[in-house]
């Protein structure tokens, strides 16, 4: 994290594609662009696909800037949201018959305390100087990777459970209980 | 639908931003985010917390061809929605409501409107005791007016143009608050004024529904309304 994002007035960008001005759009487009890409390959996997999700996320940001209200957040962080919901829409339509996501409540009320039997490590070099890495330090290593393979891979809970070998209920368990966790912690 | 959330949702509000979710549940939170600010906003401290790990991924330069191509997406979208201003909208067809379902909501939809309607009908020789303006459940734009001169006698009159697919027809009913069910009033010509006798039913009393349902050409075959509500209101003493 860099203070770049900081330089560019992302609310004054959208308030001009609001307007209709097209140079707003290759403004944010120049600017974010690659970031964006990123985010959304890293959750599809798929260079071609990222590419139209960045396409579809860029006429979607274009087409609801008129909707975003400073008041209520922050646009950059709103328009990062856009490509990533359309990321993980895509991805969770094109997975619909391979991921199987149970939704059997006695899934989730298996043991929270699975431990794994080496010692886990940090799957990401997550520290970016926010108030809420406070709060994810206190998590419980495996917990924090399940979170954040979630939302930097865009790994379902199967998949969580996959990767990190952690049984389906218990990875449903710990990330909702790390929520919760770290709700009250930023509060 | 406005009142504090429960852990639960906080937590699905939290899944929801993390991505955990299959289709079918980002479905239906999408769909409640529509009407639950208290959720939305959830869903929003949830993107705030957690957008600065968008950061752990590495930044990917595009390919020389996507700007061009979202830019001619753009021009194409821009010229579809100025072609779109000079083509007439679509008639819709709206989707079966639960019969009876959302006869209140819009029966003060058609009180909001009277207004407006009574100074269009004030050149009507008597001057009427009851009054329902019929709207699409939909749209909520108003399609008929029936006036009563008095408790026996109404007067159906069409606010404009309404096509009725090859085969169906307008059915008129109507539903006092305590009988069981509603009557049919007959079937009707869109745009043609209709008047009636109610001489075979109780007196016409406030708050009575009315409504034109779309049935078969020989109109409903059960007697009972079939298809979906077209317009719908309820009688307003004035």
């Amino acid at each position: 994290m860099t203070d770049e994002s900081l330089e560019f007035d992302h609310a004054s960008v959208l308030a001009k594609c609001a307007r209709g001005e097209h140079d707003a759009l290759h403004q944010l487009y120049v600017y974010e662009g690659a970031r964006l890409l990123g985010v959304v390959l890293r959750i599809v996997k798929d260079r071609g696909m990222a590419e139209d999700i960045v396409h579809d996320a860029c006429l979607n940001i274009w087409q609801r800037a008129n909707s975003f209200d400073p008041a209520k957040g922050s646009a950059r962080t709103w328009i990062f949201s856009v490509a990533r919901h359309q990321a993980l829409n895509a991805i969770r339509y094109r997975d619909r018959e391979i991921t199987f996501d149970s939704n059997d409540p006695t899934d989730i009320d298996l043991d929270e305390h699975f431990q794994h039997s080496s010692v886990v490590e940090d799957a990401f070099d997550w520290q970016t100087g926010q108030r809420m890495d406070d709060c994810l330090h206190q998590l419980e290593t495996e917990r924090r990777n399940c979170v954040l393979h979630a939302y930097v891979d865009g790994l379902s809970h199967a998949e969580i459970s996959a990767h990190t070998g952690a049984p389906l209920g218990t990875v449903k368990a710990w990330i909702k209980r790390s929520l919760l966790r770290l709700r009250e912690c930023m509060a | 639908m406005t009142g504090p959330l429960d852990q639960d949702d906080y937590a699905l509000a939290g899944e929801y931003v993390l991505g955990t979710l299959s289709l079918a549940q980002r479905k239906a939170v999408e769909a409640r985010l529509k009407h639950e600010p208290e959720l939305l906003r959830a869903v929003m401290a949830w993107e705030e917390r957690f957008v600065p790990y968008t950061a752990l991924t590495q930044p990917v330069r595009p390919s020389d061809s996507l700007w061009p191509r979202i830019e001619r997406s753009l021009n194409a979208l821009h010229d579809s929605q100025s072609a779109s201003v000079t083509t007439p909208p679509r008639r819709r067809w709206v989707t079966q409501l639960p019969f009876w379902q959302g006869a209140a909501g819009i029966g003060m939809a058609a009180a909001l409107v009277m207004g407006v309607m009574l100074s269009q009908v004030s050149t009507a020789p008597t001057t009427p005791e009851y009054m329902v303006v019929l709207l699409a459940p939909q749209s909520q734009s108003a399609g008929w007016v029936v006036q009563a001169s008095n408790q026996q006698q109404i007067e159906l009159i069409p606010l404009g143009t309404f096509e009725v697919p090859d085969g169906k027809a307008l059915e008129f009913w109507t539903k006092a608050d305590e009988w069981q069910a509603p009557v049919s009033l007959g079937l009707v010509e869109p745009g043609q004024p209709i008047r009636l006798r109610l001489d075979e039913l109780p007196p016409l009393q406030d708050n009575q529904l009315f409504e034109l349902t779309l049935e078969d050409d020989t109109g409903s075959p059960t007697g009972l309304p079939t298809g979906p509500i077209q317009f719908i209101g309820r009688a307003v003493e004035i």
